[in-house]
């Protein structure tokens, strides 16, 4: 064990050499996180449990558990470990720097693209995913905007080197449901001009629509249909096999989205944004279709709402039976994930379903439960470790573990710190 | 002699009030009992009563007994803090930026003032009180702010000022003026070259402007003195008020150099009241903010949104604090503006600061930033009735504003409140209109108006 | 039946039906024959002399464009042109307080491509151009004059298009004459109104409360040393002149009231903010949210003309099935909510309709205008403000003797008074009955016959739209 330690040790201080000329390194092998509190999610608290990860994967958590020849031992106690959490909406990965449209690939010219992939943009070295990770949020999907259907989105976890690497198993086409509501401030368009576009914009969906049922058939008769990209990327959600992101935010536009959904009988589908939810909450949950809501942390989409209810929304729509995941719907602020989950939590969603809503609802929503979203043996061991309740603003995240790899805490932020808390030379140089 | 100075001080302030506006400022009395009393500067104090009279805290104490007629609060296991304070806000106005021109000293939101922005409820909802309200920053030298109290209900927009504070005005360096005017008209300032300029030349000719009224000024009183007067500039009068140092600067500003080059300027024109706003780079140059005496008010953790936001971190206001500038959190966002305790918080994490001077970055520093420390951003006797009381400790993600305190008079309750809080319900709009985000914009607030202008307009991108 | 008219294009046989109901036609299918003199006698009408002064079976005489004589049994002279009025009720006529009617719109000023530099544009861009006279800009025959004389009006407060200082304004008559002939009073008031200049200084709210102030004080400045040099020009520079700030020296002589459009509640407030900070005299006009600031207005000494516009009322839902079905996709569930919300609209809608009445029952004075009214809504509009609790002889004051004091001219216009300009509405049922319509208009003492209420107009015209 000693001998262990000063081996790990020396280490650290070559890796810590490192970190002058460059990031420091993630790291992999068997870990032993011993003597903590662990919120499996799924299966309630474990006081004073372990959780032992090897090869990427959770192979033990639990109480009384040995420990493998050759486990690095973190010594958790009075820490707390949570499974890693999933960010249902994001363009982490996609934008750099928001206001230089040099480094936004996120929103291609085209209102049905669907054949662009996410994916494929995604910068792994991008400067904020450290950011995102150290606090907590290990996965996040990308997800394109833009038009009527930008493309399609990606899961991702937040390490590795190629998209491939950090790909976690899940890819949906987004929709965005014609818009009644307002853009923004600069939206000057009368009320007529806005049913009108979105009108057009319905019509243009359903003829969408009906041209894939078509090459469909045709698919299926010919099995060799003529290239059509928009087509062929339309297909598995046609046939179900693809989750199609709804993005509707107003009700009258979730109302009319869930028209669609069952009026076109599509059968894999997700609603997102979803902020007036609590207004038509009854019918999405009638629907039984899930929603990924967020963020959160909004003010109220009409001036006469109350004023918490972008905080209560979620809640409300829980309430009303609906299965409700927590997005940021941000890019540099994904690291605000928990505490988006946390205001939904205070005004009314309570503490243990919004924890489920960053963590195992999402991982059910993207049909990759059986790798994420708890604690829990044979998931991949994608977690992290905590002085307290990650929703409190002042806990701090501890280690992070992405696929059983060990994430460096480190990110240009603290760098600064570092750096900058007593600057050398001070006033005089 | 104490009792003749107060006497004469009060004289006095009520003429200031007379001065600026009509309003007559509404007041109450009201005693919160048995609450967790944060005073940011004296320290917690469990299970006290603080009295309300007239507007003013009168009384802090244990088992005070409420006067006759004077409402009580019971606030048993909450926490009574100070009113939060944002130090840079765009609520209450109807217009932000006059972004036509690189320097708009005459320009003042004061006059644009709107009573009626549901912006200010959601303010008082998240504990908030007191608001700088800005102008924009599109300009290097933008128009005189106000500093306003979230009096929401009243509909006089006079009753919302903040009789007696300070003047202030905006500022603004790097990417929004320079690709305004440089970008957008191919006017100077287009680089942080051309905005020192700006700078200058406006306090140059400041300068030379007040002492030709000064000299006027004087040669009036001479007998029969028939000279002309100079050219009356409203621009040129606000500047010259900067360099008497009658209004506090606030500058929008991001990058540690261009930060140090407005304390160059401000140095050399002896102008000392200056306050930097977001100043995402602020960390990089404290020791020289410190030493100045320059403060800064910035937001939590807010990077990246521009490009001369990527070097930024989450440490900035502790770093900054620790290096001994005084240091506020702000919102310019009326979603960030309800949650700033939420902000505050964050400083904890990010550089672990204590409760106190955690909450000190949205109390007592604001306060001290606007010129208005005397007056509010603490729970001390003689200061003004702005309180907020929470559910649960502030610093705490799950603590909830429940009652919201200004001048003594409740302005916010949650649990009493309706839903639909409009003063003016415009029978034109459609009932069922609403206003969604959808695409994320990727502008500070504070560009409102010249965005609008200058982007849809001129294609800028 | 209407088709087979419109078809066969048989007008002349339509004229000559209608002619047998009214002497009125189409005014400008027909030449009106010059009187054969300048008197003429209403008889046997009921005349309201002014609000609250009734004579039944009364009659008015006029000679040269004034009225000579109100009252029962007066001698009516030779030369008169009689009028009999059985069952006819006369007013004097009425005044608006602003207004763009008879004012030709200058040509767009705004030039295509961007301002070289957006922080210093001309007068024009600006919106700076208080030297222009509306004088200049008038145009008899439009056909607005007509519409709004066809329902009583016989003067009017008119102004120039353009920016936040768009020029002088003047009192007129409209009677449809020479530009020069209408005018009653010239520069009668400084136009104003918060109006941004586009993509150029004042863009906003904030330029424009900026440039009031600035300019004020710089014509001030200018207009004292003006006068220093006019008592001795030796020895000292020559003042600049300038346009813009001598359109300012009769407004700070208060010789010239600043009329400042304030439709809104929060305009209203800037506009009296300004007046107590530069001191000017003030008429507020085009008031559509005032309610709340009935005494502030008072206490300012500002004179007050209600707007004539106001929000359309609730209609019961009167969608065919097949719009419904078409509407289906956007609709909002009838809920709680909903109904909750369309009460406050309600509420509001009440308060703009009431706006009048709670003027008058706080005893402040006002006049109306109709700068933003279409002409088919004002007698429903008004009758809507006298449902609301405004009285029939309120808002006849408003329309008269009101509107004739905030004016300065009560000496000459708003009461049926011996010696007053012969400006006459003449109605054939009490004004505000529902089904009345003005038979004839005196303007100066010329008559005019008035063509049929432009509500009704316009109903023929939606009808024949349709196939």
């Amino acid at each position: 064990m000693n001998s262990i330690r000063i081996f790990t040790a020396i280490l650290l201080a070559v890796a810590c050499l490192q970190v002058k000329a460059q990031s420091p390194k993630g790291k992999k092998g068997t870990f032993a996180l011993t003597n903590a509190s662990i919120q499996t999610v799924t299966k309630g608290v474990i006081q004073q449990g372990t959780v032992i990860i090897a090869d990427g994967k959770i192979t033990a958590v639990g109480t009384g558990i040995t420990i493998p020849s050759g486990a690095e031992v973190i010594d958790c106690a009075g820490k707390w470990i949570y499974p890693g959490m999933i960010d249902g909406g994001t363009n982490l990965g996609m934008s750099e720097v928001g206001s230089d449209p040099r480094t936004r690939d996120f929103n291609e010219i085209g209102d049905v693209i669907p054949q662009l992939k996410a994916l494929s943009v995604v910068n792994p070295n991008s400067v904020l995913i450290p950011v995102a990770r150290v606090s907590g949020v290990t996965t996040v999907l990308a997800a394109p905007e833009g038009d009527l259907i930008p493309g399609t989105a990606a899961l991702i976890n937040l390490h590795g080197y190629t998209p491939d690497q950090m790909f976690a198993g899940f890819e949906g086409i987004v929709l965005i449901f014609p818009n009644t509501g307002r853009k923004g401030f600069f939206d000057r368009r009368t009320p007529e001009e806005v049913k009108k576009g979105v009108e057009k914009t319905v019509q243009k969906l359903n003829e969408t629509w009906d041209l894939a049922v078509q090459y469909h058939k045709l698919d299926s008769a010919t099995k060799s249909p003529a290239y059509y990209p928009e087509m062929q990327a339309l297909l598995p959600v046609i046939r179900g096999e693809r989750t199609l992101l709804v993005e509707a935010n107003t009700s009258k536009d979730i109302l009319a989205a869930l028209k669609w959904i069952k009026d076109k009988k599509v059968k894999k589908v997700l609603l997102t944004g979803v902020a007036e939810g609590w207004r038509v909450a009854a019918d999405i949950a009638k629907a039984n279709i899930p929603v990924i809501t967020g963020p959160v942390l909004a003010v109220p989409t009409r001036d006469y709402d109350r004023y918490d209810k972008a905080y209560a929304n979620a809640g409300l729509m829980k309430k009303a039976g609906v299965t409700v995941a927590i997005r940021s719907n941000a890019t540099e602020h994904v690291r605000n994930l928990p505490y988006n989950a946390a205001f939904a939590a205070a005004y009314g969603l309570g503490k243990e379903d919004a924890l489920k809503a960053v963590t195992i609802v999402p991982a059910q929503l993207f049909g990759v439960a059986d790798k994420l979203g708890s604690i829990e043996v044979g998931k991949s061991a994608t977690l992290f470790v905590s002085d307290g309740d990650p929703f409190e603003t002042k806990t701090n995240i501890l280690n992070v573990f992405i696929d059983g790899w060990e994430i460096p805490m480190v990110t240009r932020q603290t760098e600064l710190y570092k750096e900058f808390l007593k600057r050398e030379p001070g006033l005089t140089k | 002699m104490k009792t003749i100075l107060k006497i004469s001080i009060s004289a006095f302030m009520l003429i200031v009030v007379s001065i600026h506006s009509n309003a007559q400022l509404e007041t109450g009395s009201l005693l919160i009992k048995g609450g967790t009393v944060l005073t940011v500067t004296k320290g917690t104090l469990e299970s006290t009563d603080v009295l309300v009279r007239d507007g003013k805290i009168a009384q802090i104490g244990k088992n005070i007994t409420a006067p006759a007629g004077v409402k009580v609060i019971e606030a048993a296991g909450k926490f009574v803090m100070p009113g939060i304070i944002d130090a840079h806000s765009h609520a209450a106005l109807s217009a932000i930026n006059e972004a036509t021109s690189p320097v708009t000293a005459e320009v003042w939101t004061g006059d644009v003032l709107d009573p009626f922005a549901i912006s200010i409820y959601h303010a008082l909802g998240g504990g908030v009180t007191t608001i700088h309200a800005m102008h924009g920053s599109a300009n290097a030298i933008g128009g005189e702010c106000e500093t306003i109290k979230l009096r929401y209900g009243t509909k006089d927009a006079d009753a919302l000022r903040m009789e007696g504070a300070p003047r202030t005005i905006k500022f603004a360096l790097g990417e929004n003026p320079t690709r305004v005017h440089g970008g957008g008209n191919n006017i100077v300032p287009r680089t942080r070259m051309g905005v020192e300029f700006v700078i200058r030349e406006a306090f140059s000719k400041a300068k030379e402007y007040g002492a030709a009224w000064d000299k006027y000024n004087i040669a009036k009183t001479q007998k029969n003195f028939r000279g002309a007067p100079p050219t009356y500039s409203k621009r040129l009068e606000t500047l010259s008020e900067i360099l008497k140092g009658n209004i506090i600067i606030h500058c929008h500003s991001y990058r540690a150099d261009e930060i140090y080059m407005l304390l160059k300027v401000c140095e050399e024109f002896g102008v000392k009241r200056l306050v930097f706003q977001h100043v995402n780079e602020g960390f990089k140059v404290a020791p020289e903010l410190a030493k100045y005496g320059a403060m800064a008010s910035v937001f939590a953790d807010w990077w990246a949104y521009k490009f001369e936001v990527y070097y930024s971190t989450a440490y900035n206001a502790a770093i900054l604090t620790k290096n001994g500038v005084v240091t506020s959190i702000n919102s310019d966002d009326a979603e960030l503006m309800r949650h700033l305790y939420h902000e505050a918080g964050k400083t904890q994490k990010y550089g672990a600061l204590t409760d106190d001077e955690a909450l000190s970055l949205i109390t007592l520093n604001p306060a001290k930033q606007l010129g208005i420390d005397s007056r509010v951003g603490s729970l001390e006797v003689g200061k003004e009735g702005d309180i907020a009381i929470f559910s649960a400790h502030p610093l705490s993600i799950y603590a909830i504003p429940m009652i919201t305190i200004v001048d003594g008079i409740v302005r916010f309750d949650r649990e009493k409140d309706p839903d639909d809080e409009r003063i003016y319900v415009d029978p034109k709009e459609p009932l069922d209109a609403a206003f969604y985000e959808s695409d994320k914009s990727y502008i500070d607030n504070c560009m409102k108006d010249a965005e609008e202008t200058f982007y849809s307009l001129f294609e800028l991108n | 039946m209407k088709n087979t008219f419109r078809q066969s294009g048989c007008k002349i046989i339509l004229v000559a039906l209608l002619a047998n109901l009214h002497i009125m036609t189409f005014a400008q299918d027909v030449r009106i024959l010059p009187a054969v003199s300048r008197s003429y006698a209403i008889t046997q009408v009921t005349v309201f002399q002014g609000p609250g002064r009734k004579v039944d079976g009364g009659t008015i005489l006029i000679k040269d464009g004034l009225i000579t004589a109100v009252g029962k049994g007066l001698t009516i002279p030779p030369d008169a042109t009689i009028i009999k009025g059985d069952s006819l009720y006369v007013y004097a006529g009425f005044i608006d307080g602003l207004s763009r009617i008879g004012v030709t719109k200058q040509k767009e000023e705004v030039p295509k491509e961007k301002a070289k530099d957006p922080g210093n544009p001309s007068n024009e861009q600006a919106g700076t151009t208080p030297y222009i006279d509306v004088r200049n800009l008038l145009n008899p025959i439009d056909k607005p004059i007509e519409e709004f004389r066809a329902l009583g009006f016989t003067v009017a407060q008119v102004v120039p298009y353009g920016g936040m200082m768009a020029g002088s304004g003047a009192i007129v008559r409209l009677d449809g004459n020479a530009a020069d002939k209408m005018v009653i009073k010239p520069k009668s008031a400084f136009y104003a109104e918060f109006a941004n200049a586009e993509r150029v200084y004042p863009n906003t709210i904030l330029g424009i409360m900026a440039k009031w102030k600035e300019l004020y004080k710089q014509a001030s400045l200018t207009k004292s040393y003006s006068s220093v040099y006019a008592s001795n020009r030796s020895g000292i520079e020559s003042p600049t002149t300038d346009r813009v700030l001598e359109s300012f020296y009769p407004v700070i002589d208060k010789q010239e009231p600043v009329l400042f459009k304030g439709e809104k509640n929060l305009d209203i407030q800037r506009i009296l903010s300004l007046k107590s900070q530069l001191g000017f005299n003030v008429q507020v006009a085009e008031i559509k949210e005032g309610w709340d600031l009935i005494t502030k207005l008072n206490a300012a000494g500002s004179k007050v003309f209600l707007s004539l516009e106001l929000p359309e009322e609730k209609k019961p839902n009167a969608k065919t099935d097949k719009e419904k079905e078409k509407d289906d996709l956007l609709i909002v569930p009838d809920s709680v909510e909903l109904k909750a919300l369309q009460k406050r609209t309600d509420d509001f809608t009440a308060k703009y309709v009431g706006q009048a009445a709670a003027f008058n029952k706080a005893n402040v004075p006002f006049g109306f205008s109709g700068l933003s009214v279409k002409s088919k809504d004002v007698i429903p509009n008004l009758r809507r403000m006298i449902k609301a609790g405004l009285s029939e002889d309120a808002a006849l004051a408003a329309l008269t003797i009101n509107a004739a004091q905030a004016l300065g001219l009560s000496d000459r216009l708003g009461t049926l008074d011996a010696g007053k300009v012969a400006n006459i509405v003449i109605s054939h049922k009490p004004y505000f009955d529902e089904k009345a319509k003005v038979k004839y208009v005196f303007i100066d003492g010329k008559i005019f016959e008035t063509g049929p209420p432009v509500v009704d107009k316009s109903d023929k015209d939606k009808k024949s739209e349709k196939p």
